[in-house]
């Protein structure tokens, strides 16, 4: 967090406080900066977006950035770190680029506790995509989530849970297929086993079809990369209310986040129009709330909440039109 | 595990590379709730909305300034705290710095925790701060630090740490003097099923949709910290938050009382 003056600070509780609420860029109270959204942004990840929240303009710089990838690996269950039916791990890194004003130990702290908090939601059992298990008892995907915040410009927790919740979306898991080995039940003579030629004649021992004592798995070669995350709907987001007594506001500025104690982080997600979860929820900084504060602040994020799950939804089933369907025919076209 | 090597320290005595719990019987005490408990059966031993019963002991580390020993059955923390005095950083502080750190004893856990800082301590740290940050009045307190150790003994879940480091450090805090505005007390819930079951353990957390930690001054009436984590409604939530702080004002009680106690036995 960086710091500001004393009357730095004032002037920006006063114009928040004040009748007419006024922010130095002219929002309102509830309105968010514009958000840009790609997918598939790196080639080698099974799935990536990057979010920038504040861009002046296509072409202009400014913002805050974050880019998030996922990428599968195999486990082994017996023998290695690997969890049936697979295991969720999400990291989050900041660039020192972004943070020149602290230290570098203060850094490692900041990422560690960005780090906790999207691993301790994301890898909730209530949220595990039921498609990471490969072979029972045997191999798991292990999935790995990183988020590298390029750039603070305020606001960094709705971004990561933005850009968190799009590469998850966009992640599609490699098919795979059981395979057995199977020796051969008949007793060999001598003269057979001698007989080698004889042996490459008859049926494979290979079994491909799906077994449930199978030992290993081969990836299945499919036009696409895969099927989707199991369950990629449920991804939470995060919505960060500053909270200045008696008012609340979004999309807080670096300046504004230093001029405000308390941040309320809410989590939610939404599975139809009209029943809502709240995924996690987190009070940060020194100040209170009231019982009956919190119900209120509950309710309005889950408003603002519903509208930004909304709109990144419907720009996430535009990125997949995009990248299959379009993509598609452009190839076509051709 | 390959960074223990890089935590590697000559001067302990270093065990094995790698090793592992014991094996018990299924008899054991750590596989009954697994074995007895089903899906959708009421909780085991207790009610739903009952805590653990609590110990509590202040000032028993006399080379602190002051300190707290919480103990809810599996769930064993004691806590010390030094200052307020001055702070070893060299840049101008307007306010107090308020420095928590958590520690797990090696033998605190099912299995071995090596004695270095690893991952799990300072999610806990930082829990304990927020719940205690805004009672402490730190603006007396220019220039200073004040150092709170919390050190679990024996660990009984996550959210039961949390919630118990919170009321040994607040109580800590009194017993050293520091002026605060209201003594602190935490209260944790898991949802189980549909039932919100207090004062979770463990395994209970274990099987439960989601867990509930919250912070506050009973005396005040105010949160300082909230943290949910798991598949809850709105509503579920807000019935949550609403038990802890009703189940507050007794672990209060229980806290203020053991202060008093303590007070009156040192004057005496």
């Amino acid at each position: 967090m960086i710091s500001i003056s004393k009357s730095e600070k004032s002037y920006i509780q006063e114009s928040l406080r004040s009748t007419l609420a006024f922010r130095e860029d002219g929002r309102g109270l509830s309105d968010f900066r514009s958000v840009f959204l790609e997918t598939g942004i790196a080639p080698l990840a099974n799935g990536s977006a990057r979010v920038n929240l504040g861009k002046a303009g296509q072409e202009g710089g400014g913002g805050t950035e974050a880019i998030a990838a996922v990428k599968l690996e195999v486990e082994d269950v017996q023998s290695g770190d690997g969890v049936d039916g697979g295991r969720v791990a999400c990291n989050v890194s900041c660039s020192p680029a972004a943070y020149s004003h602290i230290s570098s130990n203060a850094l490692d702290n900041l990422q560690h506790d960005y780090t906790t908090l999207l691993h301790q939601v994301l890898s909730h059992p209530t949220l595990h995509p039921k498609n990471l298990g490969i072979l029972p008892h045997k191999k798991a995907w292990l999935l790995s989530l990183d988020v590298t915040i390029l750039s603070d410009a305020g606001n960094a927790f709705d971004v990561i849970f933005m850009a968190a919740r799009a590469a998850l979306w966009d992640t599609k898991v490699p098919r795979t297929r059981s395979i057995q080995y199977a020796g051969r039940k008949s007793v060999q003579t001598p003269e057979e086993a001698m007989d080698v030629d004889g042996n490459s004649a008859g049926p494979s021992n290979f079994n491909t079809r799906d077994l449930p004592t199978a030992t290993d798995f081969e990836l299945a070669d499919t036009w696409d990369e895969g099927e989707p995350l199991e369950g990629r709907e449920r991804w939470p987001v995060c919505i960060t209310l500053n909270i200045d007594s008696p008012v609340h506001y979004l999309d807080a500025t670096l300046l504004e986040e230093a001029a405000t104690p308390l941040r309320l982080l809410l989590l939610f997600s939404f599975p139809s129009s009209s029943s809502s979860i709240l995924q996690s929820m987190k009070l940060l900084g020194p100040g209170e709330l009231k019982l009956s504060e919190v119900t209120g602040h509950i309710t309005d994020g889950e408003k603002y909440a519903r509208t930004l799950f909304n709109a990144l939804e419907s720009k996430l089933r535009d990125e997949d039109l995009r990248r299959n369907q379009k993509a598609r025919t452009k190839f076509a076209g051709r | 595990m390959s960074h223990w090597q890089t935590n590697f320290d000559r001067r302990r005595i270093n065990g094995p590379e790698e090793s592992f719990p014991p094996v018990y019987d299924e008899e054991e005490d750590q596989d009954v709730f697994e074995q007895q408990w089903k899906e959708g059966q009421p909780r085991l031993g207790r009610g739903p909305r009952e805590i653990r019963p609590i110990y509590f002991r202040p000032g028993f580390i006399s080379q602190a300034n002051g300190s707290a020993y919480i103990e809810t059955e599996k769930t064993k923390i004691a806590c010390a705290v030094y200052g307020p005095r001055q702070s070893k950083s060299t840049t101008y502080n307007e306010k107090g710095k308020l420095n928590v750190e958590v520690k797990f004893t090696p033998f605190s856990c099912k299995r071995r925790r090596a004695p270095m800082r690893d991952a799990e301590d300072r999610p806990i740290a930082t829990q304990i701060h927020q719940a205690l940050l805004s009672s402490v009045r730190l603006e007396l307190l220019p220039k200073s630090s004040i150092d709170i150790f919390v050190t679990i003994i024996e660990n009984d879940g996550i959210e039961g740490c949390i919630a118990a480091g919170s009321i040994a450090a607040s109580a800590a805090l009194a017993d050293a003097g520091i002026e605060m505005f209201g003594l602190v007390v935490s209260c944790s819930a898991a949802m189980v099923g549909k039932e919100i079951w207090l004062d979770p353990t463990e395994d209970e957390a274990k099987a439960a949709t989601a867990t509930f930690v919250c912070a506050g001054m009973p005396a005040l009436g105010t949160i300082t910290s909230l943290w949910q984590n798991g598949r809850l409604t709105p509503q579920e939530s807000v019935q949550c938050l609403e038990a802890c702080q009703e189940r507050s004002t007794d672990i209060h009680l229980v806290v203020a009382h053991g202060l008093l106690e303590s007070v009156d036995s040192s004057d005496g």
